[in-house]
């Protein structure tokens, strides 16, 4: 695994923790700030990484692709209300091209999409917890048997979104929303967020069962007949 | 395109002020704080959108009073009841307590709206181009293609329509699938597009130098007087936190940090911050009328 | 100084046995315009790319190439970027940035150019292009030719001293395509720079070139000034020849005698000489084919359609009638509501006002799909719109399972070859065919194309003529929008002027053509003053000969 990785990884286990901790310290909504710097923080090694990388022209290409792709997917589902692919797609990214360029499809397609459907409070949130979908998929990109599978694939969206993404994006809600950090009110916004992330877990286990594998021969054909990114891990 | 001085000055001066002003918004809970919050913030939105905000505004008030009223219905700790609604007790401090989180939300909400029209995405990238430069070509990039990729994808839908795929009349499961075909149509033809866009940058030397920015400026004279400025009220308001001058109770009674001493230039230092950008936008404004009569 | 010496390049593609280059030799002198001619697949793309090493494709590659006798290859990257630029096919994909300002700025900022020279470069190309009315403007919000010529103008930008076009104008319509024509044209002029083309066009940039250079299947064959390459061409009996200028065509129809003539004017000139006044045969006998008794095959009745609800009006009223059995051309200008109407029809936009019936009926009484069965279908501008999946074969399946039908369509099509090739691997003729084979296993009677000719040399056009002379025998009603003039005088049998929303004049291609004076073919333009409607090159050389027959 990569340095970065390993960085944000730490980051993201320290994060919520030192974020209640110096939280309950400030006055007012305390908790915020720190718990968003930490995000701040967690995404800064992968962009680092990958500025330092010096991405050569079809790379950036290919990713600047995947992330237009993912912020535009929704439109090919408008007609069912609240149906995101966005997370499908970034875990494509993930599962192709490994975990830093999974991670850095999924904070840039969160930052891109709230470029234009306006930005929030939530923005660094929403790209860490959108990253991670990206980083999650590219670490188990090496168990072929997810992969080979559309259900299986499929069912490793269900569970990534559902266990991991929500509860992130939950996260920003209960510093967003919760009066007082209490037990009975953080696990208050936790089960309320439940049924938003199911839903959201089963769009991306029906759009990875549809797409999933189509996509990732897409992405094969572009690297074999251009010669793209042809390094093994990562990129 | 507004050009006032506030939005022409260097984009570190905006964001400065943005990450300063939805930071204090959030974290001070003092009712004069939140009142100045949400009228300064109230203020600049109107300048900055002219007619159109009395919409959100409107909206936003709503919310306002929902929350404010509804507080005290879910919520019933405090001393002074107001009376009685299903048995419970209808508090002022809960009141209180709810106005003053939903005026935090408010402003939040309206400075947000507000950075959204200011921080364009050049300024972001003018902000951040010559730190990061790969990851803002790469934003930039993904900007230009969104909207390429909206307009591809109905192309296809209705190019599929007139061969008789995908028509509005079939059952979930075929439009389900219907949307993963076109969604995957537009994928292949996206990636194939991006080789052509990888050999346009590479045929225009992408990755032969350092890149340098056209956008970025130096800041000016201008722009490192009124960083200053932010910084100096920013440190004026800190020190008054941390001293306790914006402290506030709730419950079981409403306490407040009292407005005298140090606490009342801490307060205006504020009010100052937070009508900045207004105040600079009111400035052009007049200063505009009177070079206009001059024509 | 930009001398490009070729030297016996010979490159092969991987896994491929036949060379794309064969010991190609040609030399490029400073300030030259060479025009680079020949069909799809003879392998100019693949010659021009050698000229910028960062574009050449992989392969087994010998000979040389060299710039002011450097060795290419050996040049920095930095250099090959500034000196050489290289300008692509497709207008959109090209643009990299999402502003106009940053895509001409791009290719400095690249190259790592100090910001005040940049900014001094960058404004003076958006003046020298005229681009700085848009120079704030989103990239999205541009048509076709201004992409294009942002494309040209932000490589000018790095003032190359060699300037590449691979096909820049086949995406565009004629006017833009004209405009971008003469600006490269000045570029030449004006700067000095050396410009390597290749094109379809030939009528614009034969007489702006100062040698026109011709290759078939990866080789030289004929390297000449553009008035003597006519000749050439005809000697050897070349396919080429058919994409010569009509004024060309018409010449050597008639037995070339005398000087070539290249443009339209010089062909008028010709003609004066040729056939004295008064013209004993002025006009080609008129072909009455529909008189208007015929059932319809498409009736559009008092259409009115806008996109939005405080938009303006894209069709006002639009009223025709298209016989069964016809090839009806819809001809206007760019942005007029062609394409509009077609979708209209397919439902795709829903007219407000009006109604639209096909076969008699209504469109909007056919249920469930019912419309595209064994009905209608479009062929939609961008034949890619189709593709879906990896194989042509694949993309045939999901129309029919019956594989006889899909043999049938693409053997109609001449796509049987490519069955198992992926969709984005064939050429733009080649897409399109295929993406028409799919569309024909609808089996429509009526067939809507929407520009079927954008972007395709003569050969692949004569082959589509080809493929829909088929259907149309079999019955199917076609109508064609289209910019291409030429191919309307040739191929329709009726053609309808668009404009402003309706449908104005709609008359036989000979009327029609040989009634406008501007907005008609070469040939027309070209013969006008002696014949009344003669609107192909074929029809000025049978009318010549018929004049010469009368006179002997």
């Amino acid at each position: 695994m990569k340095k970065s990785s390993i960085a944000t990884l730490i980051m993201l286990f320290l994060l919520i923790p030192a974020a209640l901790y110096f939280g309950d310290r400030l006055p007012g909504k305390g908790y915020y700030l720190t718990g968003t710097l930490m995000t701040v923080f967690a995404l800064v090694p992968f962009f680092l990484s990958f500025e330092h990388r010096k991405p050569q022209a079809r790379e950036l290409t290919v990713i600047a692709v995947l992330c237009a792709i993912a912020v535009a997917s929704r439109l090919a589902f408008a007609w069912i209300p609240n149906f995101k692919p966005i997370f499908a797609v970034i875990m494509i990214a993930g599962f192709a091209f490994g975990q830093e360029s999974g991670f850095l499809v999924g904070a840039v397609s969160a930052f891109a999409s709230n470029l234009f459907f306006g930005q929030g409070l939530y923005t660094p949130w929403q790209m860490l917890a959108f990253g991670v979908a990206g980083l999650v998929a590219g670490l188990l990109r090496k168990q072929k048997a997810l992969l080979e599978k559309p259900w299986a694939m499929g069912l490793t969206g269900f569970f990534t979104v559902f266990l991991v993404v929500g509860p992130l994006l939950d996260t920003c809600s209960v510093f967003l929303a919760a009066n007082e950090l209490n037990a009975k009110a953080v696990l208050g916004i936790y089960m309320a967020g439940v049924p938003v992330n199911l839903s959201q877990s089963v769009c991306t286990f029906l759009t990875l069962l549809l797409i999933g594998k189509p996509f990732l021969e897409k992405l094969d054909r572009v690297r074999v007949k251009y010669g793209m990114m042809e390094a093994g891990d990562g990129l | 395109m507004r050009r006032d001085r506030f939005s022409a000055a260097h984009p570190a001066v905006s964001f400065l002020f943005f990450v300063g002003a939805i930071l204090l918004s959030g974290l001070i809970q003092h009712p004069a704080y939140v009142l100045a919050g949400m009228l300064c913030s109230g203020l600049y939105y109107c300048l900055l959108n002219g007619r159109k905000s009395w919409k959100r505004i409107f909206w936003l008030f709503l919310l306002f009073l929902l929350l404010s009223l509804g507080n005290p219905l879910l919520n019933h700790q405090g001393n002074t009841a107001l009376g009685h609604i299903f048995g419970n007790p209808y508090t002022l401090e809960s009141l209180l307590y709810g106005a003053s989180l939903a005026g935090v939300l408010v402003s939040v909400l309206l400075w947000a709206g507000c950075y959204n029209t200011v921080m364009t995405s050049d300024k972001f990238t003018m902000l951040f181009g010559n730190l990061v430069p790969a990851l803002s070509l790469l934003l930039v990039m993904v900007l230009r293609l969104i909207p390429g990729y909206f307009r591809k994808m109905r192309q296809i839908t209705g190019s599929r329509e007139s061969i008789g795929k995908g028509s509005r009349t079939d059952t979930y499961a075929h439009r389900l699938t219907e949307g993963a075909t076109v969604l995957s149509a537009m994928t292949s033809w996206a990636l194939e597009s991006g080789v052509t866009t990888a050999d346009s940058m590479r045929g225009r030397g992408y990755g032969t130098a350092r890149r340098t920015d056209f956008q970025h400026r130096g800041l000016r004279s201008w722009d490192w007087a009124l960083l200053l400025f932010e910084l100096i009220l920013l440190l004026g308001v800190a020190t008054t936190m941390a001293r306790g001058g914006t402290a506030a109770v709730f419950t079981p009674e409403a306490n407040y940090a009292p407005m005298t001493g140090w606490n009342v230039p801490g307060f205006a230092a504020y009010v100052l911050f937070l009508l900045l950008p207004s105040v600079l936008t009111v400035q052009e404004m007049i200063q505009w009328q009177i070079s206009r009569s001059r024509i | 100084m930009a001398n490009i010496q070729i030297e016996n390049l010979t490159f092969t593609y991987p896994g491929r046995e036949r060379p794309a280059l064969k010991g190609v030799s040609l030399s490029i002198r400073q300030g030259e315009y060479v025009a680079l001619c020949g069909r799809s697949g003879s392998g100019k793309t693949t010659l021009l790319r050698h000229l910028k090493p960062v574009l050449a494709p992989h392969g087994k590659a010998s000979g040389t190439v060299t710039l002011d006798g450097t060795d290419i290859g050996d040049l920095p990257q930095r250099d090959q970027a500034a000196r050489i630029g290289y300008v692509m096919q497709n207008p959109d994909d090209q643009i990299v940035t999402d502003k106009v300002w940053h895509e001409l700025a791009f290719g400095l900022e690249s190259l790592g150019c100090p910001q005040k020279t940049m900014r001094a470069r960058v404004a003076e190309m958006a003046c020298y292009f005229g681009i700085q009315d848009w120079f704030h403007r989103d990239v999205a919000e541009l048509s076709g030719g201004q992409k294009q010529l942002l494309n040209l103008a932000s490589v000018m930008a790095m003032q190359p001293e060699i300037l590449i076009l691979d096909e820049p104008t086949s995406q565009l319509d004629p006017i833009a395509a004209s405009d971008f024509l003469n600006t490269v044209r000045k570029i030449n002029l004006e700067l000095g720079t050396t410009v390597l083309i290749s094109e379809h066009r030939l009528e614009e940039i034969l007489p702006a070139a100062d040698r026109a250079v011709v290759m078939e299947q990866g080789e030289l064959v004929a390297d000449a000034a553009p008035r003597d390459i006519g000749r050439i061409l005809f000697e050897q009996n070349h396919p080429m020849f058919a994409a010569m200028p009509a004024s060309v065509r018409t010449f050597f129809a008639v037995g070339g005698v005398g000087e070539c003539p290249l443009t339209v004017r010089e062909g008028r000139q010709w003609l004066e000489s040729a056939i004295p006044e008064p013209v004993r045969v002025p006009e080609l006998p008129g072909k009455v084919t529909f008189t208007g008794e015929e059932p319809a095959a498409l009736t559009i009745r008092e259409a009115w359609f806008r996109y939005e609800k405080d938009t303006p009006d894209i069709l006002r009223g639009v009223d025709v009638s298209i016989p069964e059995g016809s090839f009806f051309a819809i001809v206007g200008g760019n942005g007029a509501g062609k394409s509009t109407l077609l979708k209209s029809v397919c439902g795709i936009c829903r007219p407000y006002r009006g109604k639209i019936s096909v076969f008699g009926k209504n469109v909007e009484k056919y249920k469930n799909g019912s419309l595209f069965d064994h009905c209608l279908a479009m062929l939609p501008q961008d034949p890619k719109c189709l593709f879906v999946g990896k194989t042509l074969r694949a993309d045939l399946e999901e129309m029919t399972k019956d594989p006889e039908k899909i043999a049938q369509a693409a053997e109609l099509c001449q796509v049987t070859h490519l069955l198992d090739s992926h969709p984005y691997d064939l050429s733009g003729g080649e897409q399109q065919r295929g993406a028409l084979a799919k569309v024909l296993l609808t089996e429509p009677k009526l067939l809507l194309l929407d520009e079927p000719t954008k972007g395709i040399d003569s050969f692949f056009k004569d082959k589509l003529a080809g493929v829909l002379a088929q259907l149309r025998f079999r019955g199917v009603t076609i109508v064609m929008v289209s910019h291409d003039v030429e191919f309307c005088a040739k191929y329709a049998d009726l053609v309808g002027m668009f404009f402003d929303g309706q449908m104005l004049t709609t008359d036989t291609p000979r009327s029609f053509f040989g009634g406008n004076s501007f907005y008609t073919t070469t040939a027309n333009r070209m013969s006008r003053h002696r014949f009344r409607n003669a609107v192909t090159a074929e029809d000025v050389a049978e009318l010549f000969q018929k004049n010469q027959e009368e006179k002997a």
